[in-house]
């Protein structure tokens, strides 16, 4: 068994104190940088921590184990995420508190749900068809935001369908291939991967498309082991891409900025440059929050909030950002290696590498090493169907590694003995 | 499965491959974060493309030039001061762009990779920059050129410290003229003459010449050179300022003879001219330390011998950049090794403990020096007069640059040798005559007001 010998992890109750420790200075900051002091501030930063909390204590009181790291850097990230929320404004923080709740909601959801992997393959279907549907609602219902046709109102309330799909998508993609390799159900996968990326690139949603694919060939590698399939599939999409590019020309224009934003720095490359500006004048330690300038440019708290913890909390805090998703991924290998079935390797893996390429997108992305996609930064950026999306795809990695006694009583059996 | 587990691995991959991102990210930040951070359109900074924010600016007596007060850039005090500091103060949109505002700005924005511009931002000023300049004495500069345009630079030639740097037209940035932009009489007004602009010298480049001459012809002091007004060359004519007669290399100076410094150039012929004009620093991007300086050209003809001969001496395709020529004097005052002028006294705590080291722009042998420098005394004392520059012991040559179609710019390059009045100083008064007139008076005016202090 490949686990971490107990003697090598931090315990749970240090590492969340340290954490409790950093998000009091945060909420401290922010009650204190108003003259009169917010009351539903402190309730909010409060409930968040007592949030975290609770978690942890019954999570080691009902499992018996101490190891939460996935989620306490979840809890870190989101913890951020929440902090520049409550710098805009009280509601922005009590929606982003609620989101972050619905999170925890659904990422336990997910977890019981998949926990048995019969009830996870049985899911496959409805999880297809459901995700399917959303998309295709969301096509025709479609609003226009910024050019990306993602979003659903009802009456007051709006939510990206792309992101929540992004659970089913992993779900259905795990199940299939964990099931034999069959041509059947190859086939089906690849159609059902096709028409979702389909969907999302007639929304114009390039960036989610891009996650999807990138997603359905780690899934397709994770199953199939194959390099040249991996880069047969690339080429073909590939070539899709510059047919697409011929025919629709307006593609490569929002790519134009691309290498070129200084010299577009007032238009098309408006976003990265004011990125690039605003963290460096926060140095390594940032200029206190609420004390940004980033925080006027548009979508500063969603798409380009890498740039806003830059400017404000430091690039220290922006590096720190990035290795914790670092951990996630590296927690996702190790679970993996620990998992009952492939199902929760699969699952696991894509998840992660999901979360990865897409935080990649949007850091690399807003400061001009990629082309810019606009997509959030998972677990951060504010939004209600991002932070949820981000716990539910979590489900997956913590799924992996987590010690079930069902279906293979025997594998469950040897754990024991060895642990 | 187990084969599923292993392929797990390549997740461990595109982690390396991010985190190589965010490395590359990082050496980015390090390379480019001052200079992004230090962009105009950095609103802690700038307000709409004027700097609102940032550090003081003080002459070199602790008079403020330039401060911050509620996010406004209040400048000096005195009208006079604001016109004649100008250039070297720049304005706050960093139009003129030599001016310390705009080249000095990531020193004035206090930004560095460990705070960014943490302190600028807290304390709502960045780091102060305190300057060489006497904004005084430019004032007094501004006021010798009178109604002309130009240029006076003042610098301590055993220093390289830029006492000096003044720049006409100039206009007052509390008071900004509506017609600025539009208005002949304003043409140019954005550049700082001393060191983005090139003039033709006139016989100031005599001395250039000269330095030729005494190092390539052993003899020359022995020589004598026939002044008929005029020098026919062969393939055409050298006119002279006068008619001087028979004359031997100290009186061609005195006299900035023409006929004579044509033969001379002649002789010399235009590789060894270029060789020496370009070890004095022609045709070369300069620096005076951080200040860029337009190249100071001098190309003479290979082919024609009456363009060569207007070469040596100052006219046809040469032209000067005066911060560089004021560094070619420094050099001759100061034993051969002419320091680049420096406008910068202190830009914060590291530099008021090291002290800014001088830098050496043009260097020359100290034979060649010690002659130039006695020849350009003798100038004064034999010709001027040193009446004109009561009490300096100036050393100096006047120039006249002959323009086609205007009236000629009255040029003067010299120092005082007074040991200790160690400044050197060049006078650029446009349109304005004879060397010998404004700019040689400007000069005195400029030097007595160091001499009485």
């Amino acid at each position: 068994m490949a686990k971490v010998k107990p003697e090598n992890r931090f315990r749970q109750s240090t590492v969340m104190l340290l954490i409790t420790v950093f998000q009091l200075i945060c909420a401290l900051q922010v009650i204190l940088s108003s003259e009169e002091i917010s009351y539903t501030m402190i309730y909010i930063f409060g409930g968040y921590i007592a949030v975290e909390w609770i978690y942890m204590i019954f999570g080691v009181l009902i499992t018996g184990s101490d190891y939460f790291e996935l989620e306490a850097i979840a809890f870190f990230l989101s913890g951020i995420g929440l902090t520049i929320c409550a710098t805009i404004g009280e509601d922005y923080a009590l929606k982003q508190l609620i989101a972050i709740g619905l999170g925890i909601i659904v990422f336990l959801t997910v977890l019981l749900l998949i926990k048995d992997v019969r009830v996870a393959s049985a899911l496959r279907y409805p999880a297809a068809v459901g995700s399917v549907l959303l998309l295709g609602v969301n096509l025709v219902l479609a609003q226009s935001t910024n050019g990306a046709l993602n979003w659903i109102t009802i009456g007051s309330f709006s939510f990206q369908p792309s992101e929540f799909v992004k659970i089913a998508f992993v779900l259905v993609g795990a199940v299939s291939l964990d099931k034999l390799l069959s041509n059947v159900n190859l086939a089906r996968y690849i159609v059902y991967s096709a028409v979702c990326i389909g969907m999302l690139f007639i929304m114009r949603d390039f960036g989610t498309a891009l996650i999807f694919f990138f997603t359905f060939i780690l899934t397709a590698y994770m199953r199939s082991g194959d390099i040249r399939t991996i880069v047969i599939i690339c080429s073909v999409a590939l070539m899709g891409a510059m047919l697409i590019i011929y025919l629709k020309p307006y593609v490569a224009n929002r790519f134009a900025a691309y290498r070129h934003v200084w010299e577009n720095m007032d238009t098309i490359g408006y976003q990265q440059t004011r990125v690039l500006i605003y963290s460096a004048s926060g140095g390594l330690f940032g200029l206190g929050l609420g004390q940004g300038k980033l925080r006027d440019i548009f979508a500063a708290s969603t798409d380009l909030v890498f740039g806003m913890i830059c400017e404000e909390m430091g690039l220290i805090t922006g590096i720190a950002v990035s290795v914790a998703f670092a951990f996630i991924v590296i927690y996702a290998i190790r679970a993996a290696k620990g998992a009952k079935s492939s199902f929760y390797v699969i699952a696991s893996v894509s998840a992660a590498g999901m979360l990865l390429f897409q935080l990649t997108l949007n850091i690399f992305g807003i400061t001009d090493l990629l082309p810019l996609t606009g997509v959030t930064l998972p677990f951060v950026s504010r939004g209600g169907s991002s932070v949820i999306c981000s716990w539910g795809l979590l489900a997956f990695i913590r799924a992996a590694e987590l010690p079930s006694p069902d279906v293979d009583m025997s594998s469950a059996a040897r754990r024991r003995t060895n642990s | 499965m187990k084969k599923t587990v292993k392929r797990a691995a390549v997740l461990y991959a595109l982690v390396a491959a991010f985190m190589a991102g965010i490395i590359f990210l990082a050496a980015e930040f390090v390379l480019n974060g001052s200079q992004w951070a230090n962009s105009k359109a950095n609103l802690h900074i700038y307000s709409s493309g004027t700097v609102a924010n940032t550090g003081d600016i003080y002459d070199r007596n602790g008079v403020t030039l330039a401060t911050s007060e509620n996010g406004k850039r209040v400048f000096a005090t005195s009208a006079a001061v604001r016109k004649a500091v100008l250039h070297i103060v720049g304005d706050s949109s960093g139009v003129i762009s030599t001016g310390t505002h705009n080249l000095y700005r990531s020193t004035l924005s206090g930004y560095n990779i460990f705070n960014g511009i943490y302190t600028l931002k807290s304390t709502g000023s960045g780091g102060n920059v305190t300057l060489n300049i006497d904004s005084e004495a430019c004032r007094v500069a501004a006021e010798a050129l009178g109604s002309y345009n130009g240029t006076v630079v003042v610098c301590n030639y055993k220093t390289g410290e830029l006492l000096v740097s003044v720049s006409k037209p100039a206009y007052d940035v509390n008071n900004v003229p509506r017609d600025l932009r539009t208005s002949s009489k304003y043409e140019g007004v954005f550049l700082d003459k001393a060191c983005s602009g090139v003039y033709t010298p006139g016989s100031i480049m005599k001395i250039v010449t000269a330095a030729c001459a005494i190092e390539n012809i052993p003899d020359i002091y022995s020589r004598t050179f026939e002044c008929k007004g005029e020098y026919k060359t062969g393939d055409g004519t050298v006119i002279c300022n006068g008619t001087h007669g028979k004359v031997n290399f100290r009186q061609a100076m005195n006299e900035s003879c023409n006929c004579a410094f044509a033969q001379i150039s002649i002789e010399l012929g235009a590789d060894k001219l270029l060789a020496t004009a370009n070890s004095l620093g022609f045709n070369k991007q300069l620096y005076a330390k951080e200040v860029p300086l337009v190249k100071s050209r001098f190309n003479p003809s290979k082919t024609s011998k009456t363009e060569l001969g207007w070469a040596g001496i100052g006219q046809s395709t040469t032209y000067v950049n005066p911060t560089h020529f004021l560094a070619i004097i420094n050099a001759i005052a100061n034993g051969g090794t002419g320091y680049s002028p420096d406008r910068i006294k202190q830009t914060g705590t590291l530099t008021e403990i090291m002290g800014r080291m001088p830098e050496v722009m043009v260097k020359m042998p100290p034979t060649t020096a010690s002659q130039l420098k006695e020849l350009m005394r003798s100038n004064v004392k034999d010709k001027y007069g040193d009446s004109r520059f009561p009490g300096l012991l100036m050393c100096g040559k006047t120039g006249t640059a002959e323009l086609d179609d205007a009236a000629s710019h009255s040029v003067f390059a010299g120092f005082s040798s007074r040991s200790d009045l160690p400044l050197s100083v060049v006078v650029i008064a446009e349109n304005a005559g004879w060397g010998s007139g404004v700019a040689a008076s400007a000069a005195n005016a400029v030097l007595q007001y160091f001499a009485g202090k």
